[in-house]
């Protein structure tokens, strides 16, 4: 089975790496964090987002409950002067998880130095993702229904 | 008599919390503590009750609460509220779309050649009602190989993860009333109190988190015979909705996480309009966190009954929204029952005074009417 290649989209960033347990993280974070120069933009923090969909039979946006939500903007600035900002909100409890997050989304963004090590969850990212997908692909996959069965043995007797 | 103090309260109340530890673990030597990762997985439709009754998608947390309260859904519901109240919330999500789904059920009762098809996904509609007596020893090499083996046995096809929603299809061949997506604010029940008439947005969001049997049981008056609302499922679907929201530096939706949650619209009877527009199908909707159909089936019964008694004034409590919404929240209701336990020795006291000058009133008014009576 080929690897799936990690998405260059920066939407799908955060999705891959959440993937991934926080332990995960630590030592390339470590790394970037000896080797570039993080500022908070705003204060990391955790707490809760409270959700609104759309109900499918009016289409009136309502609030159906609350999520936790742990959010960081922070600015890296690497070794050679290059800077870039990053961001992350993420559905977690841990402010650090959606700082380290948004350090990640800055060095990705702008290529930054450490870059390799981000790239390198990404590709352990999306294969977790892909497991995932995989499991969920097979609960539906063995359960359609085949109405064409029905059609052929009983027609018009459909229950 | 007056206020009774009581003493050594304290010594009792700290013995009974003491009490209910001992018992949960009662197991001793054999027992093993459950981890919620246990709790959230074996008990999911457990665990998902709780996240939709607490009203916060935290489905470690909602394992935790199970634990913590022994299996007691409302308790467990009212811990997760709890620890809700004490977070400082940061945002409101624009609004997400419910197309985005990414579906492991769905079915349809009106057709059956629904756009995408149907997928019963996991689910115990058809299993037998039958003891599984191998369950109760169950070894742990063969449990857990259960979920690899179903992988494996799964023939490599590559199925869509998102599905059109059936009632779009509807909609398009004008048998449902054409909705624009509503623009105004949402009523926000966990910050503004529920002053009647209260809007639909409101309704929804209480029945969101609302106790599942007491939804259930007011929706069931109604398909029985006190209302009649006859509901055809156009779509019930169980799957993940990604949470999107904006991204702080460039302001593209970027995926947050996902939310599990079931969903349900139900299609009733026409109603014919008196203004000579053409008649099309009425539409009730239900949804919740987590895997719990019951749950989503009745709110949609009950939001298609409401939809009529806000129009034209309730004929049955469950067209009434004061009725269905002030009586549907396990937290609220449970609480009420429960305060039934607490001290009442004052007002009891009272009573039984009252009882006893009555009774003697009783008695004299008797003696009397018998010295006027003659020989």
């Amino acid at each position: 089975m080929n690897e799936p290649s990690p998405s260059t989209l920066r939407r799908d960033w955060p999705r891959l790496l959440l993937t991934l347990p926080a332990h995960h993280f630590s030592a390339a974070l470590r790394e970037i964090k000896e080797q570039c120069q993080v500022v908070d933009l705003a204060l990391p923090q955790a707490g809760l987002a409270l959700l609104q969909l759309r109900d499918g039979a009016l289409a009136e946006p309502y609030f159906i409950g609350e999520i936790p939500l742990a959010r960081a903007v922070v600015r890296v600035t690497d070794p050679e002067g290059r800077q870039s900002e990053g961001a992350a909100q993420i559905m977690d409890d841990r402010a650090g998880l959606a700082r380290d997050i948004a350090i990640c989304d800055a060095v990705l963004a702008a290529g930054l130095a450490g870059e390799e090590l981000i790239h390198a969850l990404l590709t352990q990212g999306t294969r977790l993702r892909a497991q995932i997908d995989a499991e969920r692909g097979a609960l539906l996959t063995r359960t359609r229904v085949d109405f064409s069965l029905l059609d052929g043995v009983s027609e018009g007797n459909d229950l | 008599m007056g206020y009774v103090a009581i003493r050594g309260g304290g010594t009792a109340i700290k013995g009974s919390l003491e009490a209910l530890e001992a018992l949960r673990a009662a197991e001793a030597d054999e027992g093993t503590a459950l981890s919620l990762n246990t709790i959230e997985h074996q008990l999911r439709l457990l665990t998902s009750r709780i996240l939709s009754e607490g009203g916060l998608y935290h489905p470690p947390l909602a394992a935790l609460a199970i634990k913590q309260m022994q299996g007691d859904t409302l308790e467990a519901a009212f811990a997760l509220r709890a620890y809700r109240s004490t977070k400082p919330r940061l945002l409101t999500t624009p609004v997400q779309e419910t197309e985005g789904m990414r579906v492991i059920r769905r079915i349809s009762s009106a057709f059956k050649d629904i756009p995408g098809g149907q997928m019963l996904g996991p689910t115990t509609d058809y299993a037998l009602r039958l003891m599984r007596l191998e369950l109760a020893d169950e070894s742990p090499e063969v449990f857990r190989g259960i979920a690899a083996r179903f992988l494996a046995d799964t023939p490599s096809e590559a199925l869509p993860q998102t599905f059109p929603k059936v009632v779009e299809a509807l909609r398009r061949d004008g048998l449902l009333p054409a909705s624009p997506p509503g623009q105004g604010e949402p009523f926000d029940i966990t910050r503004e109190p529920l002053v009647f008439p209260i809007p639909r947005s409101a309704v929804l969001a209480s029945m969101a988190r609302a106790e599942t049997g007491s939804l259930l049981a007011l929706a069931y008056s109604n398909m029985r015979g006190y209302g009649d609302v006859h509901p055809t499922i156009a779509e019930l679907r169980v799957g993940y909705l990604p949470v999107l929201l904006p991204h702080p530096v460039t302001g593209e939706p970027v995926e947050a996480g996902e939310v599990l949650m079931t969903e349900c619209e139900v299609v009733a009877m026409y109603e014919s309009d008196e203004a000579g527009a053409v008649p099309v199908f009425t539409l009730g909707y239900g949804a919740c966190f987590g895997h719990n159909e019951t749950k989503a089936i009745s709110m949609a019964v009950l939001d298609r009954a409401l939809q009529k008694g806000m129009k034209d004034g309730p004929s049955n409590p469950s067209e009434d929204p004061e009725f269905v919404v002030l009586h549907v929240d396990g937290v609220d209701s449970m609480g009420f029952a429960n305060h039934y336990k607490m001290p009442h020795y004052v007002t009891f006291q009272s009573d039984m005074d009252r009882l006893r000058t009555t009774q003697i009133k009783a008695e004299q008014k008797k003696s009397a009417q018998k010295k006027g009576q003659p020989e």
